[in-house]
């Protein structure tokens, strides 16, 4: 039954890799492209940590190729140029956020393991799920191409405030090919793709679920994704709204964005004016801070699995876990102006966000609390994944808890857009998100494969990983506190950037160190993808259903529909034979 | 000496201490917090170690502990966020001082901040984005048109306010957003075309305080190599007192010369070991919003005078038609 898709036969090469259906083909291919693009996302970041901590300065090694192969970076010493450094820098950030984590975290896991764990034989609406990747890889290309073009890439912040973001860009280019229109378009096009997959996630998890797969039977992991779904869906139509106002205003100079009578060096623009730089400011909020949730929902989700299988306990909290990151969901759409706290916000307004601020960090405590609580009285395996997931547990507090100064909009006034800023949003996404992501393919890579990653090269890139992602980000709290302003091509040219320059080159040699703590992962996901240890269907004692399916799971996913008998986490179940009872094995097979 | 809290700067406003009070219980808050958590997750990790002859738990622990502790801490956020942010953003932003303030307006463009007093007459001119000339009126001043600009007083980059005096700045811009900050005032407003809003503060200490409060001294360079690297270091400072002797009894470094790479090289061959030295403008305004290829050097600098010395500094200014660019 699972296979039976009419008449079909073995398809060729190109339907079966490239233009598949299957939600386990699109789920690696979003997989490893997202990889690839958090890889280009880094690596420009670790070029603009060398201009950091030694401020004009060529860059070693490669800055004579980037003066030849790219516009705009840097100069012909090889020197990284301010407009250069605001270009990677706005570049890191969307590739970081929209080509790299969101797409793995859920374009990757979620189309690949959700319907595994659901018991179904693919998405709803296979297609759909076959355009929303072809649609983000443009988009993906077209970030990229940007590089290339006359001017150089977007060089407004990932944020793309007008008026510099439609002022920026335009002198000697092309109206159409150039970086921050290119950046729009490139927006659009991962926005559309986010879009259609968010529909077929819902639709999937309402109505694809095998018998006896209720609501709270569902793994936690499925939950997460549920819920992120929903926010992409809900949160994203106004700024791809936004990002056609932006591209008109650029292209065809209308006044969405652009008050009357701006001078820009010495040039009276020619709008029309009227429009307002705030409206752009609450349409981007407005997807973007239930983006942020994006990041670390599914996150969450991948440790809450992570958690369960190596305590062998059910975890901690299961109803207050799932009503918990439902009402942060909610929550999420209500508190975006925290960003805005200082753009000339009247105290009603300010009260407002910031009291939804402090409320929606009560979830984000009730689920770290149960996720240390699922710790105790457990008995804990210690494999590469558990590494992972249970070092994201004390980096996600520090993030969250740097969140507490910057949604006060008192403290906020000497905070925001410093480096604590920088430090607290690091800390939720990198040792944060990222460590989680780690986590996942180190524990779903077997499922996939069919094969184990190695442990000791887990192991040689987990410690690294973990030291240095604190080297990175931890200075940028001295640093912001002391009062460093964000995203300066130079920050000793202030007294205060001046003496704060010592964290600074901390920060870049944790980067550095953190991009080659890397490589023992890059060697390992490849060497075993071919030649790791083969494993059978379920190499983590697990209860879920996708440990049902066989490594690698077939086109349909399962041999036998699956049915469900009991919750997702019944491990160490009391009277039981063994320390683990799968969902799908009746109760007369278990004893 | 000014005093500093944790890594916070020193604060010289009248408003900031509410701020860092706030900044300073928060941060006492999560640690609590995080060391709380991370005695119970280091417990849990040694104690529910697999190993042989331990089980799991299926039941769940009975979470009346965590309970009260999760209320405790939605009990502590309500303090801090009804007890003390709301009150403090209430305090200070609310409404402008109504003291006798200075009121000037401050027009940012890319990159420098033009600061715009009104002259004895306590009138803005008029200004008027067609009037723009970056090199001789940078934000649009009818100078013959509107008698009222006769005797305003344009500053570039270089804020002179009066210690002591409640400062209102109306902020706008040329062409990009912006955003006026002075860390050590603990002023931060952004700058948005379109929009004029203003902000204020006062400044209780001037920056010749602030310059003395914040002397340091430095160990000099013992080898030649290192002598360029610390006079870079050391650039916007000067010296807080008189160093080395020359052939002829002058010092070779006198207090309030600048840290040049020559005058360090003349200490170091003297064989003089430390110097006092200390910024030359303390109290920096920073750009704190994305503007543009310059944003890293959209720096301006406060001058606090003391209030004579600012009377007399504005006094000099005013008067005559010529539009005087104070920009040392």
């Amino acid at each position: 039954m699972s296979s039976d898709h009419g008449h079909h036969h073995e398809p060729g090469f190109i339907r079966k890799y490239l233009f598949s259906v299957d939600h386990k083909v699109i789920g690696v291919q979003y997989a490893v492209t997202s990889l690839v693009f958090l890889f280009i996302g880094f690596s420009l970041m670790m070029i603009m940590r060398w201009q950091l901590a030694y401020p004009s300065a060529p860059i070693p090694f490669i800055g004579g190729w980037l003066a030849s192969a790219v516009q705009g970076v840097v100069d012909k010493t090889g020197t990284l140029l301010p407009e250069g450094y605001n270009a990677l820098g706005a570049m890191h950030g969307t590739i970081m956020v929209f080509l790299g984590v969101v797409p793995l975290a859920v374009g990757g896991f979620g189309n690949y393991v959700m319907p595994l764990q659901i018991g179904a034989p693919d998405m709803a609406f296979p297609r759909l799920n076959m355009a929303s990747y072809w649609v983000f890889l443009p988009g993906g290309i077209i970030m990229l191409a940007s590089f290339f073009v006359p001017g150089g890439a977007a060089n407004s912040g990932w944020t793309a405030y007008p008026p510099l973001s439609v002022t920026a860009n335009v002198t000697g280019t092309n109206p159409f090919w150039n970086g921050q229109t290119m950046w729009l378009l490139g927006m659009i096009f991962l926005i559309t793709s986010s879009l259609l997959g968010s529909v077929n996630f819902i639709v999937t998890i309402v109505h694809l679920r095998v018998k006896g797969l209720q609501l709270f039977r569902m793994p936690f992991f499925v939950w997460a994704q549920f819920v992120t779904a929903f926010l992409l869906l809900l949160a994203f139509p106004p700024l791809e709204a936004a990002g056609v106002m932006q591209l008109m205003d650029r292209v065809f100079d209308t006044s969405f964005f652009m008050p009357s009578g701006l001078v820009v060096s010495g040039q009276l623009q020619e709008y029309s004016g009227g429009g307002s730089p705030l409206l752009w400011q609450h349409l981007f909020w407005f997807l973007a801070h239930p983006e942020v949730y994006v990041l670390i929902l599914p996150a969450i989700g991948i440790v809450g699995e992570v958690i369960a299988n190596n305590t062998r306990k059910p975890l901690w909290g299961y109803r207050v876990l799932v009503y918990s990151i439902i009402f942060l969901g909610f929550m999420s759409f209500v508190v975006w102006a925290h960003h805005m706290f200082l753009t000339g916000m009247g105290t009603t307004l300010s009260t407002f966000f910031q009291t939804t601020t402090m409320i929606i960090s009560v979830p984000s405590v009730v689920i770290l609390t149960a996720f240390l609580l699922s710790l105790y009285g457990a008995a804990i395996r210690f494999t590469v994944p558990m590494l992972f997931a249970i070092a994201f547990l004390p980096m996600f507090a520090i993030g969250g808890l740097t969140g507490l100064p910057l949604g006060l909009s008192a403290s906020d006034i000497h905070l925001h857009d410093t480096y604590y800023v920088i430090g607290h949003f690091h800390y939720v996404v990198a040792p944060g998100t990222i460590m989680a992501l780690f986590a996942g393919i180190y524990y779903w890579f077997p499922k996939v494969t069919g094969r184990k990653m190695n442990d000791f090269l887990g192991k040689l890139h987990f410690w690294p990983t973990l030291i240095f992602m604190n080297a990175v980000f931890m200075p940028m709290f001295f640093v912001g506190l002391q009062g460093v302003s964000r995203r300066l091509w130079d920050q000793t040219s202030y007294v205060t950037g001046n003496e704060t320059h010592n964290w600074v080159k901390m920060s870049s040699w944790g980067a550095w160190m953190l991009g080659l703590s890397q490589l023992p992962f890059i060697i390992n996901f490849f060497y075993s993808a071919f030649a790791g240890k083969k494993v059978a269907a379920n190499p983590w004692a697990a209860t879920t259903l996708e440990w049902a399916a066989p490594s690698p799971p077939p086109h349909g996913n399962f041999p036998e529909v699956p049915v469900v008998y009991r919750g997702p986490y019944e491990y160490s179940v009391p009277g039981s034979r063994q320390d683990y009872s799968p969902q799908h094995v009746p109760d007369a097979k278990l004893a | 000496m000014l005093a500093t809290r944790y890594w916070l700067p020193p604060d010289i406003s009248s408003h900031g201490s509410a701020i860092d009070n706030l900044i300073a219980y928060l941060h006492v808050f999560m640690a609590i917090l995080f060391v709380g958590w991370g005695i119970f997750f280091i417990y849990c990790l040694i104690k529910f170690r697999a190993r042989a002859g331990h089980l799991a738990r299926y039941d769940d622990v009975k979470a009346k502990p965590s309970k009260y502790a999760e209320v405790l801490v939605v009990a502590i956020e309500a303090v801090l966020l009804v007890g003390i942010s709301m009150p403090v953003w209430a305090s200070y932003r609310n409404e402008p001082p109504k003291d006798d303030p200075l009121i000037v307006r401050m027009v940012a463009q890319q990159f420098a901040w033009n600061i715009h007093y009104p002259g004895p007459d306590g009138k803005f001119g008029r200004t008027e984005p067609k009037l723009v000339n970056e090199i001789s009126n940078p934000i649009g001043l009818d100078r013959d048109g509107d008698p009222a600009a006769a005797d305003d007083v344009v500053s570039i980059n270089n804020f002179h306010v009066p210690k002591g005096r409640d400062v209102v700045v109306r902020l706008s811009s040329k062409d990009v957003i912006h955003s006026f900050a002075v860390p050590l005032l603990r002023v931060k407003q952004d700058v948005i075309p379109g929009m004029e809003i203003p902000v204020w503060f006062k400044a209780v200490k001037s920056n010749d305080e602030v310059r003395e409060a914040m002397t340091t001294t430095v160990a000099l360079p013992t080898s030649e190599a290192d002598i360029e690297p610390f006079a870079h270091k050391h650039r916007g400072d000067v010296f807080m007192g008189d160093f080395g002797q020359g052939a002829a009894g002058q010092p070779l470094a006198a207090r309030g010369g600048w840290v040049t790479k020559e005058t360090i090289a003349a200490l170091v061959q003297a064989k003089v070991v430390e110097v006092a030295v200390a910024p030359k403008d303390p109290v920096n305004i920073q750009c704190a919003q994305l503007c543009g290829l310059g944003h890293y050097r959209m720096l301006g600098q406060m001058q606090i005078l003391e209030p004579d010395a600012f009377t007399q500094w504005l006094e000099s200014q005013t008067g005559g038609a010529e539009e005087f660019i104070d920009d040392e």
